[in-house]
């Protein structure tokens, strides 16, 4: 299962596609939110930490939903298929792709904080870094499992459309782009039941200094358990024909 | 080796690079076993009861047309499609058993080459997920692709990629290796290649299971050649076997307005085919019924010809539904075997 897990995270690493805007992409945007049209100072540092949480979760979360349009994508080649027949067997197959995206979220996670750090000059102590990047790199996990669970359903066409979708109405909506706050009081109210928002809160609690709310880890843990539910069905589902 | 002399002695567990080691691991030499199988795609049955016994060290050819049912045979056989009823057995046990000891290597019929992954890594990772693997050098060289070890697998050209596949199949050692139509893209040169390498395979004491539509591929590469059409097995046995079982001789003559009901039953004759005023006989023993067709006075254009593996084939599997697994049928023409099942 290590050598299946090296395996993908090489073949992620080597796609120009999840460099530019798996990494690219997230870092770029918060350069330009944090740094155009903010006066000669710059933006407060308020809002440079905090657009740095919701760039970096919305990297990670883009990537963890990504490892299920890989998954589409070797579906449709007979490469799951093919592994079938080796002695990995099929839920080592399933754990290692998991496992994967729990390695290609990291780079943009670690890029944006690097930004954060060095280029807008955002200081906080070791263990908040710490904290924050640890944070943020669990708090994939139900994207991980949507986006499996799209890939094993779904087309490799489908999925990535559908993929990018859940990516971008999850983000806007969780309020990584833009802030909650700027909301109208119903988008609000429903952005923090969605998982993109509790995702980017876990991070944001730490940059406060605090540990994340008992309702982030609850809605998060329903997600989890949703997403989970749905990437077991639909692998079931696949495995009948793969 | 032929699968008459010594499958019992050779269960195929060769773990040396280059001289068998007849280690038996198990079970009674039997490699495949298929037991009254079927498999139905909604009305339709793809494979209708196919009863078969593989034993180790056998290289066996499926052959058949298009849409015989090879493919959805081998998936049964491979665990990858549970049979609509009875039972598929490898080396003793369920499909998947055997294949998560590591004792399968498959070929899949419509496996494309996955990217961003050069040749060795793929093969090297396949390899590592196996309890005694080939060294990846050796399965490289083996599937000719030693030269292009570092290329990444979806930037080469489709003979190449084909034989990623056979690295594929042969980086865990597997003793039974089952390659689904392994030379479609192949050109004439890697097909030779390709052979060569299977072969070389198959000498180290493994169980080779392979489908075809070439003919000539099942006759020069298999020691035993199952004949699918219909999802059934017509006939099973070597080529030379196959081509007597179809009739070893094609005896035709200028009917001339004789009777054609006594044909069928002159020595020899497995069956009796009217081609406008030339009947042809297919015979076990031509000299037997040209002596008959003599006595008769049947002799007008007589010519005798052997019967080509091509013969063969279509006579097993004619389209119109004629079925020739019933043993020793001597029906005078295909007409009256249309069939029942």
């Amino acid at each position: 299962m290590l050598g299946y897990l090296r395996l993908e995270v090489r073949r992620t690493l080597r796609d120009r596609g999840f460099v530019i805007f798996g990494i690219g992409m997230p870092v770029l945007m918060y350069v330009l939110m944090t740094n155009i049209g903010a006066g000669p100072g710059g933006a407060d540092m308020g809002w440079k930490t905090a657009s740095m949480v919701g760039m970096a979760a919305y990297g990670a979360l883009g990537a963890a939903i990504g490892t299920g349009t890989g998954v589409a994508e070797d579906k449709q080649l007979g490469w799951l298929r093919q592994l079938r027949i080796t002695p990995m067997g099929p839920l080592r197959a399933v754990v290692g792709r998991g496992l994967t995206g729990s390695v290609t979220v990291l780079p943009a996670i670690v890029a944006v904080l690097l930004v954060g750090a060095l280029v807008n000059g955002i200081r906080m102590p070791a263990w908040q870094w710490a904290a924050l990047a640890g944070l943020l790199w669990l708090g994939t996990a139900p994207f991980t499992l949507l986006g499996l669970g799209n890939g094993y359903r779904l087309s490799a066409q489908s999925t990535g459309v559908v993929n990018t979708g859940c990516m971008l109405l999850l983000s806007i909506v969780g309020g990584l782009w833009f802030p909650a706050e700027l909301f109208p009081g119903w988008l609000r109210a429903l952005s923090a039941w969605t998982p993109g928002n509790r995702f980017a809160e876990l991070g944001r609690s730490v940059t406060e200094g605090g540990a994340p709310s008992l309702a982030a880890v609850a809605v998060l843990a329903a997600w989890l358990a949703v997403f989970g539910t749905y990437a077991v069905y639909a692998y079931r589902r696949a495995a009948r024909t793969v | 080796m032929t699968p008459g002399t010594t499958p019992e002695t050779t269960p195929g567990r060769a773990r040396q690079t280059a001289q068998v080691s007849p280690v038996g691991r198990g079970g009674d030499g039997t490699a495949v076993a298929f037991s009254g199988v079927t498999r139905s795609y909604g009305a339709v049955r793809a494979v209708d009861g196919i009863d078969l016994r593989i034993a180790a060290g056998e290289t066996v050819a499926l052959l058949g047309r298009n849409g015989a049912g090879k493919s959805t045979t081998l998936n049964m056989l491979l665990g990858l499609l549970p049979p609509s009823s009875g039972t598929v057995r490898l080396f003793g046990g369920e499909p998947e058993t055997a294949v998560r000891a590591g004792r399968v290597g498959a070929m899949l019929q419509d496996g494309k080459a996955i990217p961003r992954v050069t040749v060795r890594e793929l093969v090297g990772f396949v390899a590592a997920t196996y309890p005694r693997p080939m060294d990846v050098a050796e399965a490289l060289e083996l599937a000719g692709l030693a030269e292009f070890a570092g290329r990444r697998v979806d930037r080469l050209s489709g003979g190449q990629a084909q034989r990623v596949r056979f690295a594929v199949a042969l980086a865990g050692n597997p003793d039974l290796l089952v390659l689904d139509e392994p030379t479609a893209a192949l050109d004439v040169e890697a097909r030779r290649t390709f052979w060569r390498a299977m072969r070389a395979y198959a000498r180290r004491g493994n169980t080779i299971v392979f489908s075809t539509h070439y003919l000539e591929e099942a006759d020069d590469h298999a020691d035993r050649i199952v004949v699918i059409d219909r999802g059934r097995v017509v006939a099973d046995g070597s080529g030379e076997a196959i081509k007597r079982r179809a009739g070893g001789s094609l005896v035709s003559f200028d009917l001339a307005g004789a009777p054609t009901a006594p044909l069928s039953t002159l020595p020899g004759v497995h069956s009796v085919e009217v081609r406008g005023d030339r009947a042809l006989l297919r015979t076990a023993d031509s000299d037997a019924t040209v002596l008959a067709l003599a006595g008769l006075g049947l002799v007008r254009g007589l010519e005798v010809t052997a019967a080509s593996l091509e013969d063969a084939f279509l006579t097993l599997t004619s389209p119109d539904g004629a079925n020739a697994d019933a043993p020793n049928h001597d029906a005078p023409n295909h007409d009256a075997l249309k069939e029942t099942a």
